[in-house]
């Protein structure tokens, strides 16, 4: 089995006028296609930083990152977009629709980006899958934060991505939603089988994936196979 | 190697023509709407006062071009001023076989005895058929040439209604009698306002002589109007320049006639000019500042786009199609705004143009509206646009990445495109490379000065925070620091806003001040002239009899330069490289003479009284700055005087500054006591008469008992002066109003999306348990502090730029309105708090999760 993501020496330092911050340091890690991987840590340990760049986000100050082969340090922003678009899928803790469409468009989203065609049955049924069928014409500020959040499962999935990289997709939502949520993430990344990257407080949520790296103070201190 | 596959497959996408981004497009817009209307607005105004201007521009240009021949009634026209024109002269004219005619015209008391009634009137001796082209229209059915025959006169419209004048009615001109035949509406060259301001009464010229007018020193003007094929103009006149000079008369042709309106509607034109230039440049600051402000608040959009994969064009070009299309909307609805107030335009400037205006669709300011309105909302979109191109998908996790404002070359093309679209536009506006680059400096300077103080007041607040004030103070005073403040952009946007209309304000009223007279106090206020010296002493008692004073008897004696220099005229005349005016080596000179200056006039140089050692027989004169300035003249130059056919050799003993705007009898040479008392001479005397039926009785015996003298009554002047800017004022106000209405636009667009800013904390505040007043104290203060720095600072730079502008633009004198100037500046202020204050209604007068729900 092929390595989906390989991160090498990497460090992150953020640079303001007046100080410079180093958020991660020198880490090293690789994850297989189809496997799962959740980074947790406390706040400030870098887990978002560490996602971030996994995904393409930004660059690093030093090390690199291949993604599916891809080296993403060799790559500007446009063309990290570009492979974010054809491979990777994300879900965020504050769920980040589009304000000015409605579920069904920010569900449709990723495949316009594509330029395919005919999606607006494959989006219908994305939100039937996580149970949204009758809010597909709602805006967001119309929907509830577990009905954001699932929009957004929708989101993530519906451009079959290779990899899906999850931001504490439960760290705005209720206990009860948010069980409700996870349940349906990971329903659906078994189905897909999608390589999942999940950035979590949670420890319960983290075993669920398999393998937990810990970070603190920028440094990963463990890797765990669960 | 994949890679590579990646770039290539990247760069064939095509940017514009995924269907996606059309359609991201439209949602957003259409959720968007109220938010762009600032956007559109702006457009609007300043595109409709570029259309609306340039457009009349231009038809009147036509308008003059098409009619130009009816305001001279001929092809040329030969002026002999103050004498009659030499027989030799007339002959060689005559022999040329051209179809001419002439006039004398001259100014005079005109009496109607029906009604008593007297009143200072232009004569025009009409001899043949003028005019050559256009048509004297009359009011009643009479033909022009009829009168002639029946030796009759003919009056203006004005006159008439002011005296009551029917046809057949009688009047009296020096000691000529007539009936009146016609009642003149048009005249060829005449203006409404001319008429009223100066009437005109038209006489046959065979009957001149039974009027007695013509006298030594009334002064009178010939004229003789000439038919010439247009091929031949020109040969004409170089064939007749030499003679012409000889005799030194002058000559007008259409084209000058043509030159000199465009010189006397120069600094309306310029006025206008500098309107469009102040309302385009003020919703250019609309556009860059909505967009800058609508893009803010799509970051997050922007982000999200960005991780799903989306590059940085794709994104631009979704907000650029929204801004495009919007622009593409104000521009649209500006040009239709500007055609329809183009067709108010000539019934508001009627009465000062000697033609009537023909409104038609002028293509090429439509054209030029819709290329620069499209120029207008790209361009100052581009750059806000452009920083939404390079926001990096972390943002949606950390707010303060790197990315925004990251140096590009697009940027930079934008940048100096921006900086060179106002230079370009002023300098195409004003039609001169030196004062469109003067008037860019100037904005320029007020962009940098307001944003110098934008800086500063941000880092002044961080460094000197005044951490023992209240919870309340602090907070709204480090709103203008903490990250996402609109600091620097109100502060520049506000202060340009309030400069812009502030220069409006105090220019428009420059220009109404400049010929507003000053008629109250002690000064004088009638004017008797064309005095024989045999008729001084009756007329002073006369005017004695009537208990006014008799503030000046001015004596004045007609003159001639000889030589300048110890070069005769004609030697001047034919140095071809001499720098002096021909007109003013041949014109008649009007001199006086007194032992000192009066309070009109200044010295500049020299003496007004020779020193002792000085005085031998040469005759110190003493000459005016300009007349000095264009004759080349310094202090002891030599000029040859010929005084009525004595020469008099005389030196320049000093030089004065005379204020000519001043109602008294001025003069460009003053001769020195002594000299010139045995010349003919005519006096003028000057009084003020405050009671007006006591004026028109003096008036009416003036006439009676000496019918050549004439009087001015130069309250009925002011008055009529008032009425004529009245009307000028309210063209010019109802132009400025553009300007202003734009500058209101911004502001108050650029507050309200402001409220956009602050949205997220206030609702925090509120949500923590901030009470309604609280909230409400920390936007006013806020506000009212970026109010009263921008709108004093405008102000105070606009004080700067209108006096440069009124010296140097306009050449007029400098009047600032301080009333008006502080009471901009406090609107200014006022409306700022007052639109912070609605802002923060919206938020304090509903729940905060529904503002929360609705806009986070």
């Amino acid at each position: 089995m092929s390595h989906i993501l390989h991160v090498k020496h990497l460090t992150k330092t953020f640079k303001s006028a007046e100080r410079e911050l180093t958020v991660l340091k020198d880490i090293n890690f690789s994850l297989d296609e189809g496997q799962g991987l959740s980074i947790v840590g406390p706040s400030g340990s870098g887990k978002t930083t560490l996602l971030g760049l996994c995904a393409g986000l930004d660059q690093p100050t030093n090390g690199f990152i291949k993604l599916l082969d891809i080296e993403l340090n060799r790559l500007d922003e446009d063309d990290r977009a570009y492979v974010r678009n054809q491979y990777v899928g994300f879900i965020f803790q504050n769920f980040h629709l589009l304000p000015t469409i409605n579920a069904l468009e920010n569900v449709m989203l990723p495949l316009e980006l594509r330029g395919e065609k005919k999606i607006k049955g494959r989006a219908e049924e994305m939100l039937a899958r996580v149970g949204l069928e009758e809010r597909m014409e709602h805006y967001p500020s119309q929907l509830s934060g577990g009905e954001q959040q699932r929009v957004a499962i929708a989101r993530a999935f519906i451009a079959s991505p290779k990899i899906l990289f999850a931001d504490e997709p439960t760290g705005n939502l209720d206990e009860e939603t948010a069980e409700i949520v996870s349940s349906l993430l990971f329903q659906i990344n078994r189905e897909e089988n999608t390589t999942l990257v999940l950035v979590t407080h949670n420890l319960n949520l983290a075993e669920n994936t398999g393998r937990i790296l810990k970070l603190e103070r920028g440094l990963l201190i463990e890797d765990i196979t669960v | 190697m994949i890679d590579y596959e990646i770039r290539i497959r990247r760069k064939n996408e095509s940017q514009l023509t995924k269907r996606w981004i059309w359609k991201l497009a439209l949602k957003d817009a259409k959720y968007n709407f109220n938010r762009l209307f600032l956007f559109v607005s702006s457009i609007v105004i300043g595109i409709a006062a570029l259309v609306a201007i340039n457009s009349f521009n231009i038809n009147l240009q036509q308008d003059i071009n098409n009619q130009s021949k009816e305001l001279l009634g001929a092809d040329l026209v030969i002026e002999s001023r103050n004498k009659t024109f030499d027989t030799t002269f007339l002959k060689s004219i005559d022999s040329l076989n051209y179809r001419m005619t002439g006039d004398v015209r001259f100014a005079s008391m005109v009496f109607f005895p029906k009604n008593q009634g007297t009143r200072l009137i232009q004569v025009k001796a009409l001899d043949g058929d003028f005019p050559f082209y256009g048509e004297v229209e009359l009011l009643n059915s009479e033909t022009f040439e009829g009168f002639y025959k029946k030796d009759g006169a003919m009056i203006d419209e004005s006159l008439a209604i002011q005296y009551d004048i029917q046809i057949n009615d009688s009047l009296k001109l020096g000691n000529g009698k007539f009936v009146v035949l016609g009642i003149v509406q048009k005249f060829p060259g005449n203006t409404n306002i001319s008429t009223t301001f100066s009437p005109s009464v038209y006489i046959p010229y065979h009957r001149l002589e039974s009027t007695g007018l013509i006298q030594f020193g009334s002064r009178y003007d010939y004229n003789k109007y000439l038919m010439v094929p247009e091929v031949e103009l020109e040969a004409l006149i170089e064939k007749l320049r030499p003679t012409l000079r000889e005799y030194g008369y002058g000559f007008d042709t259409v084209e000058e006639r043509k030159e000199d309106l465009g010189r006397g509607f120069q600094n309306l034109y310029r006025f206008f000019n500098l309107l469009t230039f102040v309302a385009l440049i003020l919703g250019s600051i609309g556009v860059a500042s909505s967009v800058h402000i609508y893009i803010r608040e799509k970051r997050d959009s922007a982000a999200i786009l960005r991780c799903l994969g989306a590059s940085g064009w794709q994104i631009f070009n979704v907000f650029f199609i929204q801004i495009a299309a919007f622009g593409f909307l104000g521009t649209l609805i500006g040009v239709l705004h500007g055609i329809g107030i183009q067709l108010l335009l000539p019934y508001i400037v009627k009465d000062f143009i000697p033609v009537a205006v023909n409104i038609s669709l002028q293509w090429i300011p439509v054209l030029e509206g819709f290329a620069i309105g499209l120029i207008m909302a790209t361009l100052f979109a581009f750059l806000p646009l452009s920083n939404i191109r390079l926001i990096p998908p972390l943002s949606l996790f950390r707010s303060m990445v790197e990315g925004v404002g990251r140096r590009s070359k697009f940027r930079s093309f934008i940048i100096v495109l921006i900086v060179l679209f106002p230079w370009l536009f002023a300098v195409f506006q004003s039609d001169s490379w030196l004062y469109g680059s003067v008037f860019f400096a100037g904005l320029l300077i007020t962009f940098g000065s307001l944003w110098l103080l934008a800086r500063g007041s941000i880092w002044f607040l961080q460094k000197y925070f005044p951490a023992k004030f209240n919870f309340i103070w602090r907070q709204s005073l480090a709103n203008l620091f903490r990250p996402n403040n609109q600091t620097t952009i109100m502060i520049v946007v506000i202060g340009l806003g309030a400069f812009l209309i502030s220069v409006m304000s105090l220019i428009q009223n420059s220009l109404l001040e400049q010929v507003e007279f000053v008629g109250s106090g002690d000064r004088s206020n009638t004017v008797v002239f064309d005095i024989q010296p045999h008729q001084k002493q009756d007329i002073i008692e006369l005017v004695r009899d009537y208990d006014f004073p008799v503030q000046q008897m001015v004596p004045i004696v007609t003159t001639r330069i000889n030589a300048v220099k110890g070069k005769t005229v004609k030697e001047w005349q034919d140095d071809t490289t001499r720098h002096i005016p021909n007109w003013a080596l041949t014109r008649e000179y009007r001199v006086t003479y007194r032992d000192s200056l009066i309070g009109s006039e200044e010295l500049v140089e020299g003496r007004f009284y020779p020193d002792k050692s000085e005085i031998n027989d040469s005759v110190f004169i003493s000459i005016e700055t300009g007349l000095a300035e264009r004759m080349k003249l310094t202090l002891k130059d030599e000029v040859v005087f010929n005084v009525q056919g004595v020469p008099v050799k005389t030196f320049v003993g000093s030089i004065r500054k005379v204020d000519w705007q001043r109602i008294q009898t001025n003069f460009m040479i003053v001769f020195p006591e002594g000299v010139l008392e045995g010349a003919p001479q005519f006096n003028v005397l000057i009084t003020r008469i405050d009671q007006k039926d006591e004026s028109a009785r003096f008036q009416q015996d003036l006439v009676r008992l000496f019918p050549n003298v004439s009087a001015i009554d130069l309250t009925l002047i002011l008055e009529t002066l008032d009425s004529i800017f009245d009307k000028v004022a309210m063209v010019i106000r109802f132009m400025a109003l553009f300007s202003v209405v734009t500058g209101l636009f911004v502001l108050s667009g650029a507050v309200i999306n402001s409220k956009f800013a602050r949205l997220k904390d206030n609702v925090l505040l509120r949500t923590i348990g901030a009470s309604k007043k609280q909230l409400v104290n920390m936007t006013l203060i806020e506000y009212a502090y970026l109010g009263i720095l921008a709108g004093l600072t405008g102000s105070l730079l606009a004080l700067f730029a209108s006096w440069a502008l009124s010296v140097y633009f306009f050449k007029m004198l400098f009047f600032p309105d301080f009333i008006s100037l502080i009471l901009i500046c406090l609107i200014i202020i006022a409306l700022t708090v007052l639109i912070g204050w609605i802002n923060t209604r919206s938020i304090v007068n509903k729940p905060p999760l529904v503002i929360l729900r609705k806009e986070v």
